[in-house]
């Protein structure tokens, strides 16, 4: 048996279906295995029952059906401060009272490790989070990112099996965040922790993790890594979450999509057969403008109705009047060129394997 | 100027708070406005004020010995009520008894009212907690009174608590009258203001915190000692501090349920004032509790801080 150990995945989650009794189902259906060591990003909007998995997953709640297995052991077989996971919450949860030394000693003298060697692997997890030196500061004294880093600290230190970070950085600024994107990968590798972590921030899931679940509406959409995720998105649901994409309503045809009577250029991303109804997805970086749309598979005419500046990208909104519909589209390094006008007229276009076909049934 | 559609109206709220404001710009015109904090506080300043001077009343009477042949105090000053009442042996013990009663009860109401309201805050339940609620207001429209008087019934030597227990075979015992009785209904009367006091400082802390600590490998216990407790510091010594200074000041209940024969400091001074006359030992009295009780509370604030009690803020 022991042998086997080694082998199993760190989390297997089972069929499992949550239901609170106030209508749909909270999670439905969710399965996926995690093997040891990986970082997974659970990633949905609000109300998609991330949290509410992760939660089971945490062992706070017990599924309506369906197993969760962490270390080949159910997750509710032992009390909760008998569980070797460490949790990092959504408002950290630090105890204001106590020093930062205190706060990360904490789960060690809970654990009746010994005292004498205590102090040396507070100080060790605080250098990992770099925060040597903060040792006897109050958890007031710290700015938000150096309470992330206490918290994460104090979630480690006790060498568990499973990390849980329940949207953690949801409430930072942007510029803080991505640091603390890093920040978390860069521990993750260091230690080699297996952790979950849940989030609604798309850029966060393809940033930090090696591999990421979609939700929407309780059920898992795709788990897959985060390249996988952005190229090959299994519906049209994750092609919305994951990036920005315009969509195409028509009938499927042998060469891709027929919309409004134009036959256009696509690869079908599902079983399709020709002439089903069928919705075509096309990114906003993917999709030409200008020039550069001339060589492309399908090329249309566009009018530029509106003009976004992002700093170091731009955002076109154009009307092609042949789909009846427009697309966003991104264009990169403005600087180089002059922005077109809004009214406009230019070539707008894309190539066969940029615009992926979904059965229309497909949210 | 732009015309006001015909369906177009206030709420009935703002046009009300118009009408008082364009009143009170008449009393109290607009450029007084920087003296408006001071003329809102005015009237408890006057009330606080008016306490002061009556206590320099009884400073005074304090001072003063009575006569016991014409039954009128002494022109001239004297520490010869504060004497007397040091040196008595039944001042002592009433002393002592108050102090240890005040302690004993906080103490006893602090240990009850914790997990009661501990449990109105984290119940899942709003039927738990509306019952929990109830229960405990219930006494309060009761009066203080009246409630000892239920205390006698139930307590009596023929009281339901005997019968019951006559019933299975046990002699009638003496339950009132005697200390614990007293400690019982001061107990009993204080634990609404302990929980309510208590309520807001338990309520501020995150639930998420003790699912933290959990996490972490505290059992509920540890939970409890080294998150739950620290953190509604502030909570436990304001209702500490009300328990207390009620419970060493209690005149009903150890009138009542003590019979006369456990008489706190409160009762004595009113014996002084009403039944034996003496004026000048009962202020005695009554000012050495007034310095016992600011004492007190002086005590707490130098240990804890007043920023314990949740004022001006952290700290």
């Amino acid at each position: 048996m022991a042998a086997v150990r080694s082998e199993q995945p760190a989390v297997v989650v089972q069929g499992v279906d949550m239901d609170f009794g106030t209508g749909a189902m909270a999670v439905k259906g969710a399965s996926f295995a995690l093997e040891p060591g990986r970082f997974l990003t659970i990633l949905g909007p609000s109300g998609s029952g991330k949290t509410t998995l992760l939660r089971m997953i945490a062992g706070f709640q017990a599924p309506t059906r369906g197993e969760i297995l962490i270390g080949g052991r159910p997750a509710d077989a032992v009390a909760p401060h008998r569980r070797s996971i460490g949790m990092v919450f959504q408002k950290l949860a630090l105890f204001p009272h106590m020093t930062v030394n205190a706060n990360v000693a904490f789960p060690l003298k809970m654990r009746r490790h010994d005292p004498r060697t205590i102090p040396a692997r507070v100080a060790r997890y605080l250098d990992l989070v770099r925060l040597g030196g903060y040792g006897n500061r109050r958890i007031h004294e710290l700015s938000g990112g150096q309470q992330q880093r206490v918290a994460i600290a104090r979630a480690l230190v006790f060498e568990p099996d499973l990390l849980l970070l329940d949207e953690p950085l949801a409430a930072l600024d942007r510029k803080l965040r991505e640091e603390m994107q890093l920040e978390f990968r860069r521990i993750q590798k260091e230690l080699g922790v297996t952790t979950i972590n849940v989030t609604h921030d798309q850029r966060e899931a393809l940033v930090v993790s090696d591999e990421i679940i979609v939700m929407d509406h309780g059920e898992i959409q795709q788990h897959t890594s985060p390249v996988d995720m952005y190229r090959s998105p299994a519906n049209p649901f994750v092609a919305s979450f994951i990036g920005v994409s315009s969509f195409l309503e028509g009938l499927s045809s042998p060469r891709g999509l027929m919309v409004n009577g134009v036959d256009c250029a696509g690869v079908a991303a599902g079983a399709i057969l020709p002439g089903m109804p069928a919705r075509g997805a096309i990114r906003a970086e993917q999709t030409r403008i200008g020039a550069a749309a001339e060589a492309c598979d399908t090329v249309l005419e566009g009018r530029i109705t509106d003009t976004i500046f992002e700093g170091e990208r731009l955002m076109y909104f154009v009307d092609l009047p042949a789909l009846g519909t427009g697309v966003r589209i991104y264009h990169h390094d403005p600087a180089e060129h002059a922005p077109f006008e809004k009214g406009a007229t230019v070539s707008t276009g894309w190539n066969a394997r940029d615009l992926l076909i979904f059965p229309a049934k497909d949210r | 100027m732009p015309e006001t559609p015909a369906d177009f109206r206030y709420p009935l709220r703002w046009r009300l708070m118009d009408g008082i404001e364009a009143l009170a710009d008449r009393i109290w015109p607009r450029r007084l406005a920087p003296w408006t904090g001071w003329l809102l506080i005015t009237p408890a300043l006057l009330l606080v004020g008016l306490l002061v001077l009556g206590l320099i009343q009884i400073a005074d009477s304090s001072l003063r010995t009575l006569d016991t042949a014409t039954f009128l105090p002494s022109e001239d000053w004297s520490l010869a009520n504060f004497e007397k009442a040091l040196a008595s042996r039944v001042y002592l013990t009433v002393a002592w008894r108050s102090l240890l009663g005040a302690a004993l009860t906080t103490f006893l109401t602090l240990a009850l009212a914790f997990p009661y309201a501990y449990a109105l805050v984290r119940t899942r339940r709003p039927w738990v907690r509306k019952a929990l609620l109830i229960t405990l207001f219930l006494p309060f429209f009761i009066g203080q009174v009246v409630r000892a008087y239920g205390w006698l019934i139930i307590l009596g030597n023929s009281g339901m608590v005997n019968e019951a227990l006559s019933l299975v075979g046990v002699a009638p015992m003496r339950l009132l009258f005697n200390y614990p009785a007293v400690i019982f209904g001061m107990v009993q009367y204080m634990l609404p203001f302990a929980v309510l006091l208590m309520v807001p400082a338990l309520a501020a802390i995150p639930a998420e915190t003790e699912t933290a600590a959990g996490s972490l490998g505290a059992n509920w216990l540890r939970t409890t000692w080294h998150v739950v407790l620290p953190m509604a510091k502030p909570g436990l010594i304001g209702a500490g501090l009300v328990v207390a200074t009620l419970s060493l000041t209690d005149f009903a209940v150890p009138a009542m349920l003590g019979g006369g024969s456990q008489d706190f400091i409160a009762n004595a001074i009113y014996d002084q004032f009403f039944r034996t006359a003496d004026q000048g030992l009962g202020s005695a009295l009554a000012l050495m509790l007034v310095a016992a009780g600011s004492v007190l509370v002086g005590l707490v604030f130098l240990v804890f801080g007043a920023g314990t009690l949740s004022m001006g803020g952290r700290r």
